[in-house]
């Protein structure tokens, strides 16, 4: 979008880094690491399975060095952002649909409601059945996964303020033009947080579908290694899947304020 | 904001790129707009509620008018049925000799609330091009965008967000919108309302500069007295419930006016005068009313 370009950020370049990198966050999580390893060592953590972290950054260099991690890692991010990108385009979508148009938004919120009331997890198997044991069941629990808060998101979003479609009116845009320049651009930022919800909870949904119905990727592997009893490669494999939420989320955010600057910013969101 | 209307749903088809080069402006003598038995019926909390009834007014072309009323009584549901953005319940209203049956070709309502009305993902300048970017290829959109700016003097501010302008600079970026559209009339509703006596001085001398520049019909709606008395070529004071119009008075004040001078001339103090008498004699009947009320 040509207005991404327009004008410098808000907050000089340096200042926003050393706002998000967290000095003293990152002192803290530094001394509970420290502090864990302490406690196992001296046995005032005692339990038969519990490593210190030195262990699992060993057991993580075992995963990398056997191209385990990897391969489960390629997997568990291939079928939750497949996942997650099928969805959103489905629930944006659909949510536009939803909210813009009244008679279907009355027709199916009683249906949808009573959907979302149903636990996504108790899904699983319903898919496992269905699709069998492969990476596509994956792909369908994952997506019907992130659906949810894009779709939801994308119906609130699209109750666009009544005096911008009056504005719309007045300057005689055409019925596409009022969605495309106004009210898709209006809820932009509430879409944007609809994805980040659904990208977590996509991959949150692609772990349990691997620990209890596809053999592969991270669920797999952590449900594997806990069963032959390696705790430093399993909590290894905890460590990725927690590293991999967060990079996750961040890229997404960096990619929102790249293609939605103006909008985000106008939402108090910006960068 | 007042819901009931439906501004995208009746009418014109709403086609895009309906600009009117050249739009032949300039008082021939033909009515630019008009309004003939309007009556508004507004269904509310506490039962139905006659809000315009018979309302009768036309605007010549290139004619400034003001409508004038105190708070409620019925001038933004008045704006908003000649702009075609609520239909009048009984009577019609016409444009250019058309019937107006939504938001006409050539005529474009600016609002109060500026902060609302602008879009503040987009810059200013894209916000001034809202209205020309279905019709007008790039070169004649940044042309008529440029031209609009300078009229409203925001041209050095035009690659900023509107929402780091102060209020009557984003009032300006509302104003150079519409006016990119070249339209042949422009609907006001109290655009100055929001903004400090200063600003609104320095706004109010721009619209008069911009409409000697491009003839623009102009339907200004304000509570303020003075404000419509320096401005208009003609008073209208809406008045009663169902509210009419009270009085219409000319205003043959020579131009262009100036906000000292022109407000010191005895013929301007006797215009505000005539104009302060309509409305307070319409307060009183209302208070007298109240009492009845409660007793
Ligand atoms: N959408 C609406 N529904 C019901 N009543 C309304 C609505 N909009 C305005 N009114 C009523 O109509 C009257 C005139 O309102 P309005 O035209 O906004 O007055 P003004 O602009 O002169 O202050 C007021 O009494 C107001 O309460
Ligand atoms: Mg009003």
């Amino acid at each position: 979008m040509p207005e991404a370009s327009a004008v410098a950020s808000r907050v000089p370049p340096s200042k926003a880094l050393r706002g998000r990198i967290n000095a003293v966050g990152a002192a803290v999580f530094v001394l509970g690491l420290g502090v864990w390893e302490l406690a196992v060592r001296t046995g005032l953590l005692d339990f038969a399975y519990l490593p210190p972290p030195s262990d699992v950054v060993v057991g993580l260099g075992e995963l990398i060095e056997t191209g385990q991690l990897q391969g489960a890692l390629a997997h568990t991010l291939f079928v939750a952002l497949s996942g997650w990108a099928l969805a959103g385009l489905l629930g944006v979508a659909a949510g536009s649909v939803l909210g813009l148009v009244r008679p279907v938004w009355r027709y199916s919120m009683a249906s949808l409601e009573a959907l979302r009331a149903l636990p996504i997890v108790a899904f699983v198997p319903v898919a496992v059945l269905l699709y069998g044991f492969s990476a596509r069941m994956e792909i369908v629990v994952a997506c019907y996964a992130a659906l949810w808060p894009i779709l939801l998101n994308t119906i609130s979003g699209m109750r666009t303020e009544q005096r911008l479609i009056e504005v719309g009116a007045v300057l005689r845009l055409s019925r596409p033009a009022v969605l495309w320049k106004i009210r898709l651009p209006a809820a932009t930022a509430q879409i944007v947080v609809g994805l980040r919800l659904g990208l977590s909870i996509s991959l949150v949904l692609t772990l349990v579908a691997e620990m209890v119905g596809n053999p592969a990727g991270l669920g797999f592997l952590l449900v594997d290694k806990a069963e032959a009893l390696q705790p430093a490669q399993m909590f290894a494999g905890v460590f990725v899947v927690g590293v991999a939420g967060i990079v996750l989320n961040a890229l997404l955010m960096v990619a929102a304020r790249l293609a939605f600057r103006g909008q985000l910013n106008a939402a108090g969101e910006g960068g | 904001m007042t819901r009931s209307s439906e501004p995208t749903g009746h009418g014109t088809g709403s086609a895009a790129g309906t600009d009117s080069p050249g739009a032949t402006n300039g008082t021939d003598g033909t009515d630019s707009i008009s309004c003939e038995g309007v009556g508004v019926t507004l269904s509310g909390s506490s039962g139905a509620l006659d809000v315009l009834g018979g309302v009768d007014i036309s605007v010549a072309r290139g004619e400034f008018v003001s409508i004038l009323g105190t708070s409620g009584s019925g001038k933004t549901t008045l704006l908003r049925v000649l702009g075609g953005l609520l239909p009048a319940t009984t009577g019609t209203v016409r444009c250019h000799g058309s019937v107006v049956t939504g938001p006409a070709d050539g005529v474009v309502t600016v609002f109060q609330d500026y902060v609302h009305s602008l879009l503040p993902w987009r810059t200013v300048r894209r916000n001034v091009g809202l209205g020309i970017e279905a019709g007008c290829d790039r070169a004649e959109r940044d042309e008529r965008v440029d031209e609009a700016l300078i009229m409203v003097g925001l041209r050095q501010r035009a690659d900023e967000y509107p929402w780091r302008l102060s209020g009557g600079m984003q009032q300006r970026v509302q104003i150079a919108r519409a006016l990119a559209t070249r339209p042949r009339v422009l609907l006001m509703d109290e655009p100055f309302g929001a903004l400090d006596a200063m600003t609104k001085a320095s706004l109010q001398d721009q619209l008069q500069q911009v409409q000697e520049l491009t003839a623009t019909t102009v339907v200004f709606v304000t509570h303020d007295v003075e404000e419509a008395v320096y401005l208009s070529d003609r008073v209208l004071v809406l008045d009663g419930s169902p509210a009419a119009i009270g009085l219409a008075l000319d205003i043959p004040l020579e131009r262009p006016r100036h906000q000292v001078t022109t407000k010191e001339s005895a013929d301007y103090l006797r215009l505000r005068h005539r104009v302060y008498e309509a409305l307070g004699h319409d307060i009183g009947e209302r208070a007298r009313l109240g009492e009845h009320d409660h007793a």
